[in-house]
């Protein structure tokens, strides 16, 4: 999709008038038009002056060039998001979404790296009944693209995330990996956090017990003669 | 002291797509297994507690020898959903084989192709 890799934003506006063939019916700008011209200019005549005195957005330009990328500070590992297919544009299109999406998040991202195809193979006989001799073959080829984000926030991470699922792309399957750190003195954390979470599992745990009549002295015998098993004997 | 397999057909059918008497006794089967995995799994694991007493042992060992036969879970057999039939049926698409064909073909699997190395 994005054939375009010039990485100046001077080539981008060379490429952009390329792009818009539209020819520039703008007058001379030495002579002042008269007041009687609407304020707002015609889509054609806007389009065509793009290349000469107005550009457009600076995002808008970003789409037509590489993908832009934070640099990672200490590259550690945060989040593996695999993206699958069984088509080349879609898993590229998406992953090219991503690599942006996580740039204006602030995640550095490494990739997409494509990892190794799965390629899936089924041979059957054409015919519905013996005749094995002919037979056809059918295959079924995944794609996988690997973006890695890199000491991310998980926040952020999480909606980078959220953002990819809301705008999911046909045809395209993901799967996130995603890792927390933590310092080392994680212990004492989840101890003073231990509390609050006794209380929110509270509700849940009271759910849980044992019968007061559920003792060892209960027989096996008892447990095969109740009514329960006793009911299914007759089945 | 009856065995009917008519036990565990369902008021109701719970199935859709293609059905047949034999996809209809496959499902009860499916669903009896699921029933009474818990009873089965408890039994088999009196009969082979070597601490219980003997008895309680072959007790187990009766009664499980007892349950219905749509209950055990060998009994369940993978069909085609599209034909019902039993052969050939492929784990991915849980389809026989000549129905993946004509529905490959047809374009109905999304990703498979015809293949050509």
């Amino acid at each position: 999709m994005f054939a375009n890799k010039t990485r100046s934003l001077l080539g981008a506006g060379k490429n952009l008038r390329k792009l818009i063939a539209i020819p520039n019916s703008r007058s001379d700008p030495t002579n002042p038009e008269p007041s009687s011209e609407p304020r707002v200019k015609e889509w054609a005549e806007r389009l065509g002056a793009l290349g000469k005195d107005t550009r457009l957005p600076r995002s808008v330009q970003a789409i037509y060039m590489r993908p832009l990328r934070r640099k990672a500070e200490y590259g550690l590992p945060v989040c593996d998001l695999q993206l699958r297919s069984y088509t080349v544009e879609n898993v590229e299109f998406f992953a090219d979404f991503a690599v942006r999406a996580a740039y204006y998040l602030n995640l550095p991202v490494s990739g997409p790296v494509p990892l190794p195809r799965i390629v899936e193979r089924w041979t059957v006989p054409r015919s519905n009944f013996v005749h094995k001799k002919s037979q056809e073959n059918f295959e079924r080829i995944t794609l996988r693209r690997l973006v890695q984000i890199k000491d991310g926030n998980p926040k952020a991470v999480q909606a980078w995330l959220a953002f990819l699922r809301k705008h999911a792309f046909y045809g395209v399957g993901m799967k996130a990996n995603i890792w927390e750190h933590d310092s080392l003195d994680v212990g004492k954390s989840m101890d003073e956090s231990l509390p609050e979470i006794e209380k929110t599992l509270g509700s849940h745990l009271a759910q849980f017990g044992q019968r007061k009549d559920n003792s060892i002295e209960q027989k096996m015998f008892d447990t095969l003669d109740n009514d329960r098993f006793a009911e299914r004997k007759n089945l | 002291m009856s065995k009917a397999a008519s036990l565990f057909h369902p008021k109701r059918l719970n199935l859709s797509g293609f059905v047949n008497t034999r996809v209809i006794r496959d499902n009860n089967k499916r669903m009896a297994v699921e029933q009474h995995e818990p009873e089965r799994q408890a039994l088999r694991y009196m009969i082979r507690n070597t601490s219980l007493p003997g008895r309680v042992r072959a007790q187990a060992q009766l009664q499980l020898s007892q349950m219905h036969s749509y209950t055990r879970p060998t009994q369940v057999k993978n069909r085609c959903v599209a034909s019902g039939h039993v052969r050939s049926v492929f784990r991915d698409f849980r389809i026989n084989r000549f129905q993946f064909r004509m529905q490959a073909l047809s374009g109905h699997l999304p990703g498979v192709k015809k293949a050509s190395w």
